[in-house]
């Protein structure tokens, strides 16, 4: 059987600004067919590692591959089959929402009218607006729109949730959910974690440039990593702890622990531990 | 590449209001000032030649060659000189913001992740630049034969149309150096783009006032684009159209370079 190749494969990916950090010696893999969550707070490199993956920005070592093509060499190979939703979501403000979205797909020769129609009512989105009347939450929507219409293999999101009231997002990950029953692999910045422990496959945190953490996001919050809530000495403690229990219940010794609940902590706290 | 003309459209269309104007204020302007030479006529009969004797100040205004006496002189001397610097003006502006407003505007995460090379944009967004610059010229050169006609003068057609080119390369000079400022940096810079033309204009007065300062001839593109040397002469100065085409490809090719290696 053969077997598909990854929908991004970065290998020790290294981009800098001048003298300041962006990405170091970054590795990630994202299997086809997947939800990729990925994970980290602001100035971690997750939209400089998503502007090296489109080809935007010029990296200086490492590798990476799009649905098994080499970027950049393959760039217009790779983005005809991507999709992607920026963070900040900015068009040219004099235009009307139906002039963007058919200026969309009119850049890749296709034509989505029928796919484009369906997206924007589903997203209650009005074409005859001008962008420069539009709040961020509603360009979001128009941005959705021009990633979603010509189908893609990847799709790429960076920060999609927000802006959107909680109405749309729900119809966006329902949205995300059907493209990816149809084949479509979908990578995800965010720090909402909620939204990636309920949508997400498979999961990376990203912290100063580096990934720290990349697994299946049921073994991320079922790792080696507890709540710990205890009374130890008269004194009420709580924390996140990660490692060998064993090592904790010996670092009690002549403390006089009264209370304990060791609990699976959620995907916050497992967020909030990776970057204290 | 039929699809990929949609960048074309796009630009020209975002920048149809920009040129509509600048046509017609710069068409309109000249325009009057043609129709307006009918009721000058007696007067400026008078003073041509004390305008034509003013030495230096003649000489950069290129009244020691033409005359007032004559629309085709005055058209030469006045109506060219506004002309030519209204058309460069807009060449600038146009040219600081082609490329850099994309990241200005931030639109830059939506342009450029179709499937597009960087050097197609860079081509699309340079042709509708020329496209813009020849159309101002094009509509202000029927507006000044219109005048000529209304005027009851005789048509200079052949004048016109070695001034139009002459006019048309000059902006597209001033444009191109000015799209290759908008590669280089994130903002738009239409303040600088503005003052380059001032100072080109600037350097074609001085380096005919000045003898020592002739050699900024070979800079400005104002010179080659003079319409009182182009009507006396009867030709393009072809050291300076070379120089000027120059320009305008090491502009073009140095933008596409930039653009090419650039972190957007």
């Amino acid at each position: 059987m053969e077997s598909k190749s990854p929908a991004i494969s970065i290998k020790n990916l290294t981009k800098n600004y001048g003298k300041c950090r962006g990405v170091r010696n970054l590795s990630l893999q994202v299997e086809s067919g997947d939800i990729f969550g990925f994970l980290g707070p602001n100035g971690a490199g997750k939209s400089t590692t998503i502007r090296s993956i489109l080809g935007l920005l010029k990296f200086s070592e490492g590798s990476i591959e799009v649905l098994g093509m080499t970027m950049p060499d393959s760039q217009e190979e790779v983005l005809c089959k991507i999709g992607y939703m920026p963070s900040e979501a900015m068009f040219y403000p004099a235009m009307k929402v139906k002039d963007i979205i058919r200026f969309a797909a009119s850049m890749r020769g296709i034509d989505c009218r029928e796919e484009a129609e369906r997206l924007c009512e589903r997203l209650a989105l009005d074409g005859n607006k001008k962008i420069g009347e539009l709040s961020l939450g509603n360009r979001k929507k128009v941005s959705i729109v021009c990633a979603m219409q010509h189908r893609p293999e990847l799709l790429i999101l960076d920060e999609p949730t927000s802006g959107l009231d909680p109405l749309i997002q729900a119809e966006f990950f329902k949205l995300i959910v059907e493209y990816n029953r149809n084949g479509t692999t979908c990578f995800l910045s965010s720090h909402v974690l909620p939204e990636i422990k309920k949508y997400c496959k498979h999961a990376a945190v990203i912290k100063d440039g580096e990934v720290i953490y990349s697994d299946t996001v049921e073994n991320m919050t079922r790792s080696n990593t507890k709540r710990i809530r205890m009374i130890r000495d008269g004194k009420e403690e709580e924390f996140v702890y990660q490692g060998d229990l064993n090592e904790l219940f010996a670092g009690f010794a002549g403390h006089n622990i009264e209370d304990i609940i060791i609990e699976e902590p959620s995907l916050d706290e497992i967020f909030m531990h990776y970057y204290d | 590449m039929r699809y990929k003309m949609t960048l074309y459209k796009h630009e020209m269309k975002v920048n149809a209001k920009s040129l509509i104007i600048w046509t017609l204020s710069v068409g309109f302007i000249c325009f009057g000032c043609i129709l307006l030479y009918g009721g000058l006529e007696e007067s400026v009969q008078d003073i041509a030649a004390s305008f034509s004797d003013m030495g230096a100040m003649s000489a950069a205004l290129g009244m020691d060659k033409m005359s007032l006496a004559t629309l085709r002189g005055y058209f030469a001397t006045e109506i060219a000189m506004m002309h030519g610097l209204g058309g460069a003006m807009f060449a600038a502006i146009l040219g600081s913001g082609l490329l850099s407003k994309e990241e200005s505007g931030h639109t830059v995460d939506f342009l450029n992740v179709f499937p597009i090379k960087r050097y197609s944009i860079v081509f699309w967004k340079y042709l509708s630049l020329v496209s813009n610059i020849l159309l101002l010229n094009l509509v202000c050169s029927v507006l000044y034969i219109l005048g000529f006609v209304i005027m009851g003068e005789e048509v200079i057609v052949e004048e016109l149309l070695l001034y139009g080119f002459a006019t048309s390369l000059m902006q597209i000079e001033i444009g191109s150096v000015c799209f290759l400022f908008s590669a280089i940096v994130k903002k738009v810079t239409i303040s600088v783009g503005l003052g380059i033309t001032i100072l080109l204009f600037a350097a074609d007065i001085m380096c005919r006032i000045v003898p020592a300062l002739k050699k900024l001839k070979y800079i400005t593109p104002f010179y080659y684009s003079n319409a009182a040397d182009l009507f006396t002469d009867g030709k393009l100065n072809g050291v300076m159209a070379a120089i000027g085409m120059g320009v305008i490809f090491v502009s073009y090719i140095a933008a596409l370079s930039v653009y090419k290696r650039k972190d957007l």
